[in-house]
């Protein structure tokens, strides 16, 4: 288990974290979302060496994370980089060896990884003559090389066409089955949705929201509830003691009821001011949690 | 995984992977090519058959001094020698002479016709002759002749007694010095130049920060020095043998005794002068994050090398002097001024040692700064940075 506790993070003037907190399970996948500049990189960066925080800590398993633990973190940084020149076998071994696998290991890692991947054929030709597809595949197959106990991917969906997004998908549901960690950031709110078992909520360094995708979805206890009435009336809606007006557009109110609040007593007071054609619970998705979250 | 595996995993890719590339090995066939040209060409220059001067000789009369030129000419030994040719007349003899086929005419033992002019030695050796025809006559007259008259014009030669000779040696020394110097300061700057570069391509392929999530970039550093170094090890060992062996094989330079000392303090000096301008060179590198950039960075490094050859070369002219003294104490020369200096027999041992002392020193010092500047730079990829701007972005890292 990664934890992240309590990480700050200044570059000059500029606050990156300000106490941010993330905890990542072995099979369970974590979305990490935030606007641009949030501080998802810096966290993932700090997570796997390439920076070191402020103040706060970060522990694997419970003990401070080192190189060693680190070794078997799979990271996928968000500005894709390989050797151009070198074949994708070699450098695939090359980041299984850096990973602490021994050479022949490594080669058959590498093979495995890449033949999991569909590039085996491709494996033999510099990184520099593949599509940018397949240069992705690599990328990934590099944080796969050494079956990682962790993967940290930052922003992996970000620029894949339709097929593989649904490749990566797989293959993070074919480690997270494995007992694989994941945590990867994204921007794509429905794929994380769809994808993910926990989701973070960054803004300005600071964790906004986190949990599972259900009880993030479910709130805290306030319910809301789609109502339409014949010939749209939406006026009766704000005198309900212990409903909130969310939104009114178009003869639909949005009413978000406060926790010990009786739905049927709404329903009630619907009924008494006309016939009522939808009464609805409806749960936010994550991109409408989002927006209410993170401000403008 | 430790520190010397991680070192030993990136110098090995280094290797592998440069002995693979297309540059590496067009490059290295280039040097190659000119090395084998630099130790097989002065062989072919000096085809080892004498000089010759073609000698015109018109009418009987020119016969007396035609014999005394040729008297002279072999006494210079085997360098030269007198290719004598009868002409039926001067007219004949100035056309052979405007064609090329004469170096100089007698003509009737009284007059001397060139095409141009007389050049040296022929025109003091035609005056030698002249001299001795006539003292030939004039001993003839008061009855001097044969041996007597032939001791007299060309006395046995005074012998020389010299203080301080010359070594026979310091030429084929001196050449090999030479070659040597260009060879080392050809590694020096093209072996900084691979480090510089591959620390830019992987800032540029964006990779170094996956290798940097796997390595501590000290290890990367130092990986990356060593395999590059021990390439550049290999090849001027390489190098170096190949070229004495040709130049010997083909008659160029005769070896003197002290060629394997020289040699192997030649590649020693490479090791030593690789690791400082290494690490200065991957400073450079680091510093720019695309190769116009890598121009400017490097700019700098590369002059010190090129002022630190030409003074190499001034050295090699004046070993003792004040210049080559001064030079074997800055680390940004010592490499290149050392190996000729002690060639030449005029380094002391303390002066050796101290600037032994001095470059690991300044080598320690550039370990360090390279270090810093790689850690502040590493994951900077746009744009150059200025040398303070990565020390001050490796403390807030």
């Amino acid at each position: 288990m990664l934890e992240l506790i309590e990480l700050t993070k200044r570059f000059g003037n500029t606050v990156a974290l300000d106490g941010l907190s993330l905890c990542a399970t072995p099979g369970r996948i974590h979305g990490f979302v935030g606007r641009n500049g949030a501080g998802k990189t810096t966290a993932m960066r700090i997570a796997v060496g390439l920076a070191a925080a402020d103040s706060g800590r970060v522990l694997w398993n419970g003990a401070p994370v080192d190189a060693t633990s680190r070794a078997g973190f799979g990271y996928m940084p968000e500005e894709r980089g390989l050797y151009p020149a070198m074949t994708a076998r070699a450098q695939v071994t090359y980041f299984g060896e850096l990973s602490g696998l021994g050479r022949a290991a490594a080669k058959t890692e590498a093979d495995r990884v890449l033949s999991g991947l569909g590039i085996t054929e491709r494996a033999a030709d510099n990184v520099d003559k593949l599509s940018l597809g397949n240069q992705q595949r690599v990328q990934l197959a590099i944080a796969l090389v050494q079956s990682p106990e962790l993967l940290i991917l930052d922003e992996p969906f970000s620029g894949l066409d339709p097929v593989g997004v649904d490749v990566l998908a797989d293959v993070l549901c074919t480690e997270v089955a494995r007992g694989t960690g994941v945590v990867f950031s994204s921007h794509q709110l429905e794929l994380v949705e769809r994808l993910c078992d926990e989701v973070t909520i960054v803004d300005s360094g600071r964790v906004v929201a986190s949990g599972t995708i259900a009880a993030l979805r479910a709130g805290q206890g306030a319910h809301r509830y789609r109502v339409v009435l014949d010939g749209g009336w939406t006026t009766w809606a704000d005198s309900v003691r212990g409903a909130r007006v969310v939104s009114d557009e178009r003869g639909e109110v949005l009413l978000e009821l406060a926790p010990g609040t009786d739905d049927q007593v709404v329903l009630d007071a619907a009924r008494a001011a006309g016939r009522v054609l939808t009464f609805d619970r409806v749960t936010p998705s994550l991109a409408e949690l989002f927006r209410e979250v993170v401000p403008r | 995984m430790t520190g010397f595996d991680a070192v030993r995993l990136v110098a090995m890719r280094e290797v592998r992977e440069r002995l693979r590339s297309k540059m590496f090995r067009s490059s290295s066939a280039v040097s190659l090519l000119v090395v084998l040209g630099v130790a097989i060409v002065p062989s072919l220059l000096s085809d080892g058959d004498p000089t010759t001067y073609d000698v015109g000789v018109v009418g009987a009369a020119s016969a007396p001094l035609a014999d005394r030129l040729q008297k002279a000419v072999d006494q210079l030994g085997e360098d030269a020698r007198v290719n004598r040719r009868d002409v039926a007349d001067a007219a004949a003899a100035d056309r052979l002479l405007a064609d090329g086929d004469l170096d100089v005419a007698i003509v009737d033992g009284g007059a001397l016709v060139v095409n141009e002019e007389l050049a040296e030695p022929l025109e003091a050796l035609v005056h030698i002759a002249h001299r001795e025809t006539a003292l030939q006559r004039a001993l003839s007259e008061a009855g001097v002749t044969g041996a007597a008259a032939e001791t007299a014009m060309q006395p046995t030669p005074l012998p020389v007694r010299a203080l301080d000779p010359p070594d026979p040696e310091t030429d084929a020394r001196e050449a090999i010095m030479f070659a040597g110097t260009v060879l080392l300061y050809g590694q020096l700057l093209g072996y900084g130049y691979w480090v510089a570069s591959g620390i830019l391509e992987e800032k540029s392929s964006r990779v170094v920060e996956v290798v940097l999530a796997k390595v501590r970039g000290s290890h990367l550093l130092a990986g990356k020095i060593i395999g590059i170094g021990l390439l550049g090890f290999a090849q001027l060992v390489g190098f170096v043998c190949i070229g004495l062996v040709a130049a010997s094989v083909s008659g160029s330079v005769d070896l003197p005794p002290q060629t394997t000392r020289i040699a192997v303090e030649l590649v020693a000096w490479f090791v030593l002068g690789f690791a400082f301008y290494a690490c200065l060179f991957a400073a450079a590198g680091a510093l720019a994050s695309r190769a116009e950039e890598m121009q400017s960075t490097t700019g700098p490094l590369t002059l010190v090398i090129v002022v630190a050859f030409f003074v190499a070369l001034g050295v090699g002219d004046e070993p003792g002097g004040t210049v080559a003294r001064v030079a074997t104490f800055v680390p940004a020369t010592a490499p290149l001024v050392l190996p000729i200096r002690s060639a030449a027999g005029e380094l002391a041992v303390w002066e050796a040692l101290a600037s032994i002392a001095i470059i690991l020193l300044a080598t320690y010092g550039a370990v360090r700064l390279a270090g810093r500047v790689y850690a502040g730079s590493a994951l900077n990829v746009r744009g150059q940075l200025k040398l303070r701007e990565a020390l001050a972005r490796a403390r807030a890292r």
